[in-house]
């Protein structure tokens, strides 16, 4: 790499939570940002970028500027990052542009919400995350939400590859052996079993219940720099790569909805850190249901496409595992925590290079890859990074 | 509602399903809109569709907070052989019996408030 690559220097997450009373989306912000900056041992007057997830409860008008003069800050750079689940990867690959281009010193990259189901399960709910297309041609029929997008997507997956319920039900097992050591995950009290998660009620055949996130409210920060400072101790973060791509809003209009754009997206990411699958020891994959994990990583070329269902049976994604993957439990045992949902795949990524992931690190912790994932396989932002020291 | 989903309707409150054609790049194009999403192009025609068409994918709804439509029912992805997918329905159909390619033929049905093309096992030839 010629140039020096943007550093994660400090990150925040809170503990998603199921109740959303009393809860605003600007105050979860705060705490968050105020975690991370601390984290990185900057100041307020260090940052000078900021990067946000859409809100939830607040009007998007004038989004980054309701949440700069909420946190005081004047930044050189503000902007809203709207790609759905990929908007927090999204985010940190812009911060890493900002940054490289000496645009910022320091971006934060401040993801979350408040989740509602009184406000998001009603109709009215239903139709603001939908176009005019999906209100007109999709709702009439009643799609329970994106479930039944990923539910079409694991039906055909099944269909041309033979995929099977055991090897998707698997995917939330080992993300739930993580999540048993990660103290913020909302479901942290017990394993699950294979035959659990089957027994569970079917929603949208063949997704049962046990393999839909949960949404709850949460915030989480990243703080992307040209350089750490020096009373930072913690171990920085490179961003070696990113990529991103999108092929379509509504699944019904996907070319293939068993092919994503994570195959461009991960392509552009490797060729840009000038690495290869087969160099990343740790992955963190948006997981909003277990096809998504399988999908992303057949198109992000860790198996062969269609091999993803045998893949996660041969392997144990578990932290001690042969192929960790999603170790502080994934987002379907850590639960969603709004737009915060795809952040935390990269907040863990950043403790597991930085050593500091506790009963759960890993041994093998120099590369690792990261994918968010926003709608129905529609948007997808991924990224490598590594850490610092080794370059 | 556009213009070209207010005309989507009219058709089917006469009971046909009418789909836009691309005259320049003689296609068809789904779901109705201003200008063809290949080449930008306006001239778009309103063609009569044979309703025939084959299961792409489908997903059997079990559980729905949202309306008190009655459960299970087969929500479905049907490729028209005009070329285009479509949202929809699986009717008069066993969810037993559905499956990835099965031969549907169209049918019109009330869904809540609206007529909306259904799809339905294609009698056997
Ligand atoms: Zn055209």
């Amino acid at each position: 790499m010629t140039k020096k690559p943007a550093l994660i220097t400090g990150i925040s997450e809170l503990a998603p939570q199921k109740n959303p009373a009393g809860q605003r989306t600007l105050a979860l912000l705060a705490q968050a940002a105020r975690l991370a900056i601390e984290d990185a041992a900057l100041q307020k007057r260090d940052i000078d970028g900021l990067l946000v997830t859409p809100p939830s409860e607040d009007s998007a008008f004038m989004w980054p500027a309701q949440v700069a003069e909420y946190l005081g800050l004047a930044p050189a750079f503000l902007n809203m990052v709207e790609l759905g689940g990929a908007s927090a990867a999204g985010a940190v690959a812009r911060a890493a542009m900002l940054v490289e281009r000496g645009i910022c010193e320091n971006c934060l990259c401040l993801s979350g919400g408040v989740w509602d189901s009184q406000v998001f399960n009603t109709l009215q709910g239903k139709m603001s995350v939908m176009s005019q297309a999906e209100i007109d041609y999709e709702l009439p029929y009643l799609p329970m939400g994106f479930n039944t997008g990923y539910a079409l997507i694991a039906r055909r997956h099944m269909q041309l590859y033979g995929t099977t319920p055991e090897q998707m039900a698997k995917i939330a097992v080992d993300q739930r052996f993580n999540a048993l050591q990660n103290p913020l995950a909302l479901f942290n009290q017990a394993p699950l079993t294979i035959e659990e998660v089957l027994q569970s009620p079917l929603i949208t055949d063949p997704l049962h219940l046990l393999e839909i996130v949960r949404p709850c409210s949460g915030a989480a920060a990243a703080v992307v720099s040209r350089s750490k400072s020096e009373a930072n101790t913690h171990t920085a973060v490179s961003v070696l790569g990113w990529g991103e791509a999108c092929t379509h809003n509504s699944i019904v209009y996907a070319p293939e909805i068993t092919i994503s754009p994570v195959k461009q997206s991960a392509r552009r990411a490797f060729a840009m850190a000038g690495l290869k699958p087969a160099d990343i020891e740790l992955l963190s994959l948006y997981d909003c249901y277990p096809i998504t994990v399988i999908i992303t990583l057949e198109d992000a070329g860790f198996c062969a496409k269609g091999e993803g269902g045998c893949f996660v049976a041969d392997n144990d994604l578990t932290y001690r595992g042969d192929f960790p993957c999603n170790t502080h439990g994934g987002q379907l045992s850590m639960g969603q925590a709004s737009f915060a949902g795809g952040m935390s795949h990269i907040i863990e990524v950043v403790r597991q290079l930085r050593g500091e992931a506790g009963e759960r690190q890993v041994a093998r912790n120099r590369l690792a890859f990261v994918n968010g994932n926003g709608g129905v396989m529609s948007t997808e932002s991924s990224l490598i990074l590594g850490r610092a020291e080794d370059e | 509602m556009s213009d070209q989903t207010r005309k989507y309707h009219q058709y089917l409150n006469q009971g046909e399903l009418w789909l836009q054609y691309c005259l320049n790049c003689k296609k068809y194009i789904f779901y109705p809109r201003s200008h063809c999403p290949v080449c930008w192009q306006s001239e778009l025609e309103w063609r009569k569709s044979q309703g025939k068409g084959r299961v792409y994918s489908y997903s059997i709804i079990y559980a729905q907070s949202m309306t008190d439509h009655e459960v299970p029912y087969i929500y479905s992805l049907v490729t028209l052989e005009e070329g285009v997918r479509l949202a929809t329905h699986i009717v008069e159909c066993d969810p037993k019996e559905v499956y990835v390619d099965m031969p549907v033929e169209m049918a019109i049905r009330k869904i809540g408030e609206q007529l909306m093309p259904v799809f339905k096992p294609a009698a056997p030839v």
